[in-house]
């Protein structure tokens, strides 16, 4: 090893650094925190180059929890949201960390399991479902994250007057997104709750023939209506707002709604768009 | 089984075709390790020779906490870097949080104490008739230093291939800072993490199989300055 | 050789005074006083761990003795200072090679002193002053040598350096009879072409004795300037209050004054013994072993000879004159007597 050539190693990774230095400066990008079921549905995949086309402006995303994505907004690391748990959503509004809310589109929660069903809840309501779970004690994965499905589980077993069985045995917590927790249930052969868009998602993983099967929907109980939360400046003076508020606006466009309502999987759609 | 065969298919595939997902995380993951290694480098190389050239009070001491340091898990790093630079944290100025370089600067805090040991060793274990041939043959202090660290120069590679595959092969801190972000902050090893979350395996195989391939031709390329 | 060149004789090369030098709290150097004259070659023999290589180091100016002073031409020098470290050079018993070729090893000092003429020449001189070929050997690396190349191009990059002084410290140790002679003629060109002073310690007492004006050998950190004395190592046994014995296996006895203090090592001085060709009846006080010659030496300066005789497992040295071995008729082989006095005895 001599030294010229070591002089080129080093001149070359620091050229690498360079480009490393060069990519972060951006100022059209918009920062979003958005769940699990928007991003792992691909539904993002294919609507933001649209997005990104029409306006100009790089989105970034990333999924987690609708729970830590608002304490995301609320620390200011993100500049907009897209979430779906219309009571925190506006706890958060009142609290004084968003600003503008905006339906944007909505699906339904669905309970899933196993083909055969070994608790029968098959068809039944959904305290009925709960209720059976609980004395059959068949297991039941929860996301355990504090994200939207997360909080309207825990709506649903305190409407159904079961208080949350979080230190049962056959209440499994997985701490993870939505799809995660779904082949969980499928390896232990479980039930879940589904938003129906991830569902669809993990059937077209599976050629169309899932290993879990829908068995409860169509409770009014279980809509699921997914907004966008423009942050409020007063709280976030870094934050895009008028990013953020050209993003809102174009979700709740002509345009935008027409490509949600186009996004299909299995010949299924996945989300209704409901902006008004 | 078969979706280890697919496995493989799909990584040539995806190599091939130029997916867009799969090479932004690729370039990601070569930046930000590249990034962080030449941070770490940096900061390392001068620790590492003062505490391992000169004796002086607390060396033990450093030597403990550099040891502690060793065996931080990436997580904790993760953690404690997302705390710094989130907006509401002391660095939160900076706007640091889901960029790569926030990543890069959680992986320097993984690699520093690595180098730093390294190099700290090498320097102890350097002949110690070399520093006598030095003076001997009229070399001054600055002569020493600059002819001992390129005495060690295989060992300082070896550090810095070491630094290179914790960083190439570390998630925590990618996932925890970086935020897994599509094409911006996505890397191979939280690619791999969503592709397995998903239930995709195939997918993560063709993703390991990128990251080791990445990891061969570092490697190639430093045994290739290395040849004796 | 000497007469050759102009030295100024009003300082020495090196003076020691009063040095003691200790590793933790054991003393491996005593020396009370000790002259080294410029442009002197002086062999400095003795066993391992003896303090030969810390002596070297003590006149390279690479360490500080934990007591006392050495003067270098005169004048008081300390370790690492700039004035002296370009002067004086020492080839260690490990040469160590830089990783890099044997060029960029050899012009290493003269990189550092700055001098940048002639490079090639000068390290062909070099290497040509060891026997080693400037176009086979200049680009070849470290580790391309065997352990004598690797010694000669050590010597090569110090005898580049024109030293006012140089240090050897075991430089036949690992080297073959070829590199042994060219190791010495350098060694004796060096003095000879730039006045250099040179100390070399070897165990190789025949090589060192056709090298060197004289020799200081050194036990336990104490130096004799006479060079090779007899050393006697215990077990002794207790005769009676003032006299102590070493029995050798061949059934033969040394009889010795014990010491006043605690020691456990005797010096006989080869002044103080005697040889002669047959036993004598005589006192309890004079020992009388039997042994044969093993070796006989030239020592060039005092043109004494210097015998090597051994007596079951001790090898005793005594001074001959050209006369007594002409007379006796010794050559090595020959069975001898040795002399001397219980009272002649030093102990350590």
């Amino acid at each position: 090893m001599n030294r010229s050539k070591i002089f080129t190693f080093i001149s070359a990774l620091i050229f690498t650094m360079i480009m490393v230095i060069n990519t972060q400066a951006q100022d059209n990008s918009l920062m979003m925190a958005t769940t699990t079921s928007t991003d792992n549905t691909g539904l993002l995949d294919y609507l933001i180059p649209h997005f990104e086309k029409q306006t100009d402006i790089v989105l970034k995303w990333t999924s987690t929890g609708t729970g830590k994505a608002l304490k995301l907004g609320q620390n200011c690391d993100v500049d907009v949201l897209l979430v779906h748990a219309p009571s925190a959503e506006k706890k958060f509004i009142e609290k004084g960390y968003g600003k503008d809310r905006r339906q944007i589109m909505y699906n339904d929660f669905i309970i899933i399991g196993p083909a055969n069903d070994p608790a029968g809840v098959k068809g039944k309501s959904i305290s009925d479902v709960l209720i059976t779970i609980k004395s059959r004690q068949a297991l039941f994965m929860s996301r355990g994250d504090d994200s939207g499905t997360h909080k309207k589980e825990k709506q649903l077993w305190q409407e159904s007057n079961i208080p949350l069985p979080d230190k049962e045995n056959w209440y499994v917590q997985t701490g993870q997104g939505m799809l995660a927790t779904i082949n969980v249930a499928q390896e232990k052969e479980g039930y879940t709750m589904t938003d129906r868009g991830t569902y669809i998602k993990y059937q077209s993983y599976k050629g169309g023939n899932a290993p879990l099967k829908i068995l409860v929907e169509g409770d009014s109980i279980l809509l699921n209506q997914y907004s966008v939360l423009t942050l409020d400046p007063r709280n976030c003076a870094n934050a895009k707002y008028d990013l953020a508020l050209q993003f809102s606006d174009w979700m709740a466009s002509q345009n935008g709604q027409d490509l949600i309502r186009d996004f299909k999987l299995l010949g299924q759609k996945l989300f209704i768009p409901n902006a008004k | 089984m078969d979706f280890i065969v697919a496995g493989f298919i799909k990584a040539i595939e995806l190599l091939i075709s130029g997916d867009r997902a799969t090479w932004t995380a690729v370039w990601a993951t070569i930046k930000v390790s590249t990034g962080s290694m030449l941070l770490s480098l940096g900061a390392g190389l001068p620790c590492g020779f003062v505490l391992g050239y000169f004796d002086f009070k607390g060396k033990k001491h450093l030597r403990t906490i550099l040891d502690t340091m060793l065996a931080l898990p990436t997580v904790f790093i993760g953690l404690a870097v997302y705390a710094f630079i989130s907006r509401q944290g002391p660095l939160g100025e900076l706007g640091l949080l889901f960029t790569l370089t926030g990543i890069a600067i959680g992986q320097t805090i993984l690699a520093f104490p690595i180098v730093t040991a390294i190099t700290a060793t090498t320097i102890e274990n350097i002949d110690h008739d070399l520093k006598l041939t030095l003076v001997s043959l009229g070399a001054g202090r600055r002569n020493i230093i600059a002819t001992c660290l390129w005495e060690v120069r295989y060992g300082i590679l070896a550090a810095a291939v070491t630094a290179y595959g914790r960083v190439l092969t570390e998630v925590g801190i990618s996932m925890m800072v970086g935020g897994n972000i599509k094409y911006h902050t996505r890397t191979i090893t939280t690619a791999i993490a969503l592709e397995t979350n998903k239930g995709l395996f195939a997918d993560g195989i063709a993703l390991g199989l990128v990251l080791i391939m990445i990891a061969f031709i570092v490697n190639l390329s430093l045994s290739f300055l290395r040849k004796q | 050789m000497t007469n050759n060149i102009q030295v100024t004789r009003k300082n020495p090369a090196y003076h020691l005074k009063d040095i003691q030098h200790y590793y933790g709290n054991t003393k491996v150097l005593d020396i009370d006083d000790l002259k080294i004259e410029k442009g002197s070659i002086t062999g400095l023999i003795g066993p391992n761990g003896s303090g030969k290589s810390t002596l070297l180091k003590l006149l390279a100016f690479a360490q500080k003795p934990t007591l006392g002073q050495i003067f270098y031409k005169g004048r008081l020098e300390l370790p690492f200072s700039s004035s002296i470290r370009s002067k004086i050079t020492l080839l260690t018993q490990k040469p160590y090679l830089l990783k890099r070729t044997v060029f960029e090893n050899i012009v290493y000092g003269l990189k550092i002193r700055k001098e940048k003429n002639n490079l090639e020449k000068r390290v062909a001189e070099a290497l040509l002053n060891v026997g080693l070929d400037y176009q086979d050997f200049a680009t070849r690396f470290w580790h391309e040598l065997s352990g004598g190349e690797a010694q000669r191009v050590a010597m090569a990059a110090r005898l580049i350096l024109k030293p006012e002084v140089l240090l050897l410290d075991e430089p036949i140790a690992s080297v073959d009879i070829e590199s042994a002679g060219l190791i010495r003629q350098a060694s004796l060109n060096a003095r000879k072409n730039w006045g250099t002073t040179l100390v070399i310690a070897s165990h190789d007492l025949q090589w060192l004795y056709s090298i060197c004006d004289h020799q200081l050998s050194i036990f336990k950190g104490n130096i004799f300037s006479t060079g090779v004395e007899n050393i006697i190592t215990g077990p002794f046994e207790k005769s009676d209050q003032k006299t102590l014995i070493k029995k050798l296996e061949d059934g033969q006895i040394i009889t010795l004054n014990a010491p006043s203090q605690t020691a456990s090592t005797a010096i006989i001085r080869k002044k103080n013994i005697c040889l002669a060709l047959e036993k004598q009846s005589g006192n309890g006080h004079i020992n009388q072993l039997s042994g044969h010659i093993t070796s006989m030496l030239l020592e060039k300066k005092s043109e004494t000879i210097v015998a090597a005789i051994s007596v079951h497992d001790l090898s005793l040295i005594v001074l001959l004159s050209p006369d007594q071995i002409n007379r006796l008729d010794l050559y090595p082989g020959k069975k001898v007597i040795l002399y001397f006095h219980s009272h002649d005895v030093e102990w350590i």
